[in-house]
């Protein structure tokens, strides 16, 4: 069981990540972090605005209404420049993470 | 086509942002619906199919509310569990225990029950005591703890903590105390201990967190059932 600390920050770093392409709207987002994952993080949609809310208050992600082409309105988020410099540090972070656990026999056999 | 709005509208009732606000998240998760379900139909399946499995995303309205309320409104994690939790928890301990002291203070007597009585020795320990009145109020208090908690939006397991906590300091203390004790200190009546154990356990444990949850558990069907009906309403 993935613990829910280590889940929250797998999903924002996530999101950044997704996000350094370009703005994209929630449902958007969700679909391309399911694709290119391969389907191994997949966002339902509880889990996914109460988190985008959350890194929009904190000023790492900025949303904005949008109109598609259909004429539906969308809200698109776009990375603000405190996001971008929180990117960086997070994926060190995580590769570190990945590393130190590669490190450890078990893990890797696990 | 399906009215999302509504629906979202309707589940999300209650929520305390502003208007705006509120409008914004609702027409945002609206789109989400509608997209997936629109995908979903294009891969095959009927709209109904395709609806149920967008909701199915959500499978507690209720936390989900709570967790874009608290993002919102900066609000952290932790004052939502001391007003979920905690701040009813500590009410329903404080009254409960206060109203215990009273009764045995001022109150009338307790019920006493003991085993292998005879007319000279009528209990033998443990005996089994009981307050009627203190037992007969915990369904209030129970209540109110409920309510307290439901209020702060608290998830049905912070509602129902909320309701026994009164009982869980004695459940660790019969649980997990007692037998240690009981394993390190000689002077304890070991031919008794088990007894004892379940004596205790029924009168401080069993017993009145029955009776909290007897006023606790009605309370938090009604609060949800009115919470459900307002939604309709609002739909």
């Amino acid at each position: 069981m993935i613990g829910a600390g280590i889940k929250r920050g797998t999903a924002e770093l996530a999101v950044l990540s997704i996000l350094e392409d370009g703005p994209l709207h929630g449902y958007e987002m969700a679909r391309r972090i399911e694709e290119q994952t391969k389907g191994a993080l997949r966002f339902t949609l509880a889990a996914l605005y109460p988190m985008l809310y959350r890194m929009e208050q904190r000023g790492w992600i900025r949303g904005a209404w949008e109109v598609s082409p259909s004429g539906r309105r969308k809200r698109c988020y776009r990375l603000t420049p405190t996001g971008k410099k929180k990117l960086l540090p997070l994926r060190q972070e995580w590769s570190e993470l990945f590393q130190a656990l590669r490190m450890l026999k078990k893990v890797s056999h696990a | 086509m399906r009215d999302w709005e509504g629906v979202v509208r309707g589940k999300l009732a209650g929520m305390e942002l502003e208007a705006d606000e509120r409008g914004e998240v609702i027409e945002e998760l609206a789109a989400h619906f509608d997209e997936t379900c629109s995908e979903l139909c294009r891969q095959g399946m009927t709209e109904e199919a395709a609806a149920e499995v967008a909701l199915s995303q959500v499978k507690d309205w209720r936390e989900l509310r709570r967790r874009i309320q608290s993002a919102k409104t900066k609000e952290d994690d932790m004052s939502n569990r001391v007003k979920q939790l905690w701040l009813p928890s500590l009410v329903t301990l404080v009254l409960s225990m206060g109203l215990l002291a009273l009764i045995q203070i001022f109150g009338p007597k307790p019920w006493l029950f003991g085993w292998n009585g005879s007319s000279r020795w009528p209990f033998v320990a443990p005996a089994l005591m009981v307050y009627v009145p203190w037992l007969l109020s915990l369904p209030l208090i129970g209540a109110m703890g409920a309510y307290l908690s439901n209020r702060a939006g608290g998830s049905r397991r912070a509602v129902l903590s909320s309701v026994v906590f009164p009982v869980l300091p004695y459940l660790a203390f019969f649980v997990l105390a007692l037998p240690v004790v009981a394993i390190l200190n000689d002077h304890i009546a070991h031919n008794i201990m088990s007894r004892a154990l379940f004596v205790g356990l029924f009168a401080w444990v069993l017993a009145p967190g029955a009776a909290l949850l007897a006023g606790g558990w009605p309370a938090q069907l009604f609060l949800s059932r009115r919470l459900h009906s307002k939604r309709v309403v609002s739909n």
